[in-house]
């Protein structure tokens, strides 16, 4: 399940920062259209992309159940880490992503 | 030295507790009429009919309760329910006498 | 109410909250530790040793067993022990008068000696188990008020959707160190971050006894013949009537092997033996729970006791069944290996937290208008039990786990002081909140539960030989981790204890910061 969780937390991510507010309070300055745009259909995509991933690897009925759970549980970590490290989630998110065509090619 | 805070008119504690008993008895028996509908209505075998009535009469509770609470007197509440119940219980009648 | 339908919805979340708040903590929280039943059994009946599984020996050794204790029953039950039960179970049916049931009666054996587990007699973790659907009631109340809670925890979930406005904009949102601020941003964010197990959750649990609260369908289909309902929804528990002649009933072992060719994979979890003792005997071989996430009832492949013929495989479920099975599954968690039962243990914490967090806030906003400290008496009651159902539960779960090693081996009903040690914990709990001030009682109850968990690793070292140096050495990880995980709960409670001291000290002296002012003013005038 590593290749859906490195996904969903990357999504996350995306979809956090693609939130003026949080980008804000992050990176410091405003999102430009663009860049919102961007991180949006990025952190959207990997969420799907996890979704295809957790049923490639073990089929409809247990990856989708498997992929809400890796969901939810990303949602949460993140959430909570976010006020005490928010440099650490952010560098993690690179990782995930960076990581997620790694897990690719040795998990599917 | 703190004024006594007024407390609540018993008219508002009389209408909540209608709602309340709306929303208990008035839903359970909204759910339960709906769950015989579907089970008599379903074209299923007569097993998959009843399960299905029963794992979705749950959801017509939830809506009873919500209705009881929504609405903007406690008589609505009980008028509502009452006529949802009285329109389940022909159909479920008349489902129940033409199978039977 | 107000006016107003979110308005209306948030008085109904907030009064449901507040009603089964407590209820439903203590449900949800026997519930999440019930996912590690097992192992909490393996750690408080440590006596048990594992073996390694052995299917065919197993059988063998249970219908040794029954046959020679309970012979003349109308149904056998056998449990295959797996990786986390390493014991075989074994039940019967005593016979009965026709239209009354008969008494159940289950054992645990050894599955290599085939002889009774000597062990200490203890519930171990199936009291949580039980507890979280049955509420220590007789039946069927327990069932059907855990049912009713589940009810209203599923209608607190979706007003609780309906008045979150902001539920898309304050999707990551959570402000910590703000006071009443971060306690709602917490409800909000455990709420909907983790809302598809909590709803799933929910939604299961009144699917697994709706037969049992809304029968009303059964009856309008079936009438007064409820049973072919139940015989139609679970083909496999049919039990062949018993013809009165003594039958021999054939070994048992060679029908796993048997059963399991008509299954592409799978394992064999538990046999039932209808009519033993009859001609007219059946087996029924049931696939182990643990292989696939929709549970599926009555699926058994069945055979003729007395003569070996196959009698059937049930036939795929039909789609509504299907339904039904899944969200028991996913409730059960059967198919859930080590991590993923983590991952429930995870999520079912989150649930717990979210009704906690809510009840915190119930009261705490209300509390703010009486900033003197002096809560009139409504809003006492409301803090007393806060503290009791939340702190005083957990301390009454760790007294649990204390009774365990401290009750003397050879008590009678050993078991049965367990649970009452329990239940006196949480009551003297009640009354040590009845008897402090709100502050102190949450800040000494929580200590008291960081104290009792964090030593549970040292008492098991005092008290038996199965302590960490051993386990780990070992390698009983189930042993080690339940040590582990209490010393681990204790330091997070002390970590709350500390915590809530340290607002306690930051509240008065806010007050004393107030009060400069003003008279500073009074000065300048």
């Amino acid at each position: 399940m590593l290749l859906p969780l490195l996904l969903c937390y990357g999504g996350f991510a995306a979809l956090y920062l693609s939130m003026d507010r949080h980008h804000r309070d992050l990176l410091g300055s405003t999102p430009s259209a663009r860049r919102r745009q961007g991180l949006k259909v990025g952190g959207w995509l990997l969420q799907v992309l996890a979704l295809g991933a957790a049923v490639a690897l073990k089929g409809w009925a247990m990856g989708l159940v498997l992929w809400s759970a890796v969901l939810m549980f990303s949602g949460l970590f993140m959430v909570l880490l976010l006020p005490y490290r928010p440099r650490l989630v952010l560098a993690l998110a690179g990782v995930s992503v960076l990581l997620s065509p790694i897990a690719a090619f040795t998990q599917l | 030295m703190k004024s006594k805070r007024p407390s609540l008119p018993v008219s508002y504690r009389l209408a909540v507790t209608s709602r309340v008993l709306a929303a208990a008895g008035g839903g359970y028996l909204v759910a339960a009429l709906a769950s015989v509908c579907i089970s008599l209505l379903s074209p299923m075998t007569r097993a998959e009919a009843v399960v299905s009535g029963m794992m979705l009469s749950f959801v017509f509770y939830l809506l009873a309760v919500i209705w009881c609470f929504a609405c903007r007197t406690a008589w609505q509440a009980w008028g509502g329910l009452l006529g949802v119940s009285l329109v389940l219980g022909a159909i479920d009648g008349v489902a129940y006498w033409m199978a039977h | 109410m107000k006016d107003g339908f979110r308005q209306s919805m948030a008085w109904l979340h907030t009064w449901l909250g507040l009603t089964f708040g407590w209820l439903l903590f203590a449900i949800f929280l026997t519930g999440t530790l019930a996912y590690f039943k097992d192992e909490t059994s393996h750690w408080m009946q440590p006596e048990m040793s594992v073996r390694p599984l052995d299917p065919q020996a197993s059988v063998t050794g249970a219908q040794a067993y029954l046959q020679k204790n309970a012979a003349d029953a109308s149904r056998w039950f056998i449990s295959l022990p797996d990786a986390r039960e390493p014991a075989l179970s074994v039940m019967w049916q005593a016979a009965a008068k026709p239209g009354e049931r008969g008494k159940f009666v289950e054992k645990l054996l050894d599955p290599q000696t085939g002889e009774e587990v000597q062990t200490r007699a203890s519930s171990g973790g199936e009291f949580f188990y039980r507890f979280h659907f049955q509420l220590q009631m007789p039946h069927p109340w327990g069932r059907i008020l855990a049912t009713l809670a589940a009810l209203v925890m599923f209608i607190g979930l979706i007003t609780g959707i309906i008045t979150h406005k902001k539920i898309f904009k304050d999707f990551f949102t959570f402000r910590p160190r703000k006071g009443q601020r971060s306690w709602l941003d917490g409800h909000n964010a455990v709420g909907v971050l983790v809302l598809p197990f909590h709803l799933m959750i929910t939604y299961s649990s009144l699917i697994i006894f709706m037969s049992l609260v809304m029968p009303a369908s059964i009856i309008a289909s079936y009438g007064k013949d409820t049973q072919t309902f139940f015989k139609e929804v679970f083909p496999a528990s049919d039990t062949a009537t018993p013809t009165g002649q003594p039958g021999h009933l054939l070994p048992l072992a060679p029908f796993l092997e048997q059963a399991r060719q008509h299954w592409t994979d799978g394992r064999v979890g538990r046999l039932t033996v209808n009519n033993p003792a009859d001609v007219n005997s059946s087996i029924n071989v049931f696939r182990d729970g643990a292989d696939k996430i929709a549970h599926d009832f009555g699926s058994a492949v069945s055979f003729n006791g007395t003569t070996g013929q196959l009698l059937g495989v049930t036939p795929e479920q039909p789609l509504p069944m299907a339904i039904g099975g899944s969200f028991y599954g996913l409730h059960m968690g059967h198919f859930a290996g080590p991590m993923w039962r983590w991952v429930y243990f995870i999520f079912g914490l989150a649930s717990t937290a979210l009704i906690g967090t809510g009840l915190v806030i119930w009261l705490g906003k209300r509390a703010l208008k009486h900033v003197n400290g002096v809560l009139p008496f409504e809003l006492r009651l409301v803090q007393v039990l806060n503290i009791a159902s939340m702190s005083g539960l957990v301390v009454a779960v760790a007294v649990f786990f204390w009774a365990n090693r401290l009750l003397p081996l050879g008590l009678a009903e050993r078991a049965d002081w367990e649970v009452k040690s329990f239940f006196i914990a949480w009551g003297l709990g009640l009354l040590h909140a009845v008897l402090r001030p709100g502050r102190k009682a949450w800040v000494e109850q929580l200590g008291l539960a960081a104290l009792l968990f964090a030593a549970v690793p040292l008492l098991n070292a005092l008290t038996t030989p199965y302590h960490l140096a051993n386990s780990l050495a070992q390698g009983d990880w189930v042993m080690a981790g339940f040590d582990l995980t209490c010393l681990g709960s204790g330091l997070f409670l002390a970590w709350a204890a500390w915590k809530m001291q340290r607002s306690g000290h930051a509240v008065a002296s806010t007050q004393k910061q107030r009060a400069a002012p003003i008279s500073l003013k009074q000065e300048l005038n």
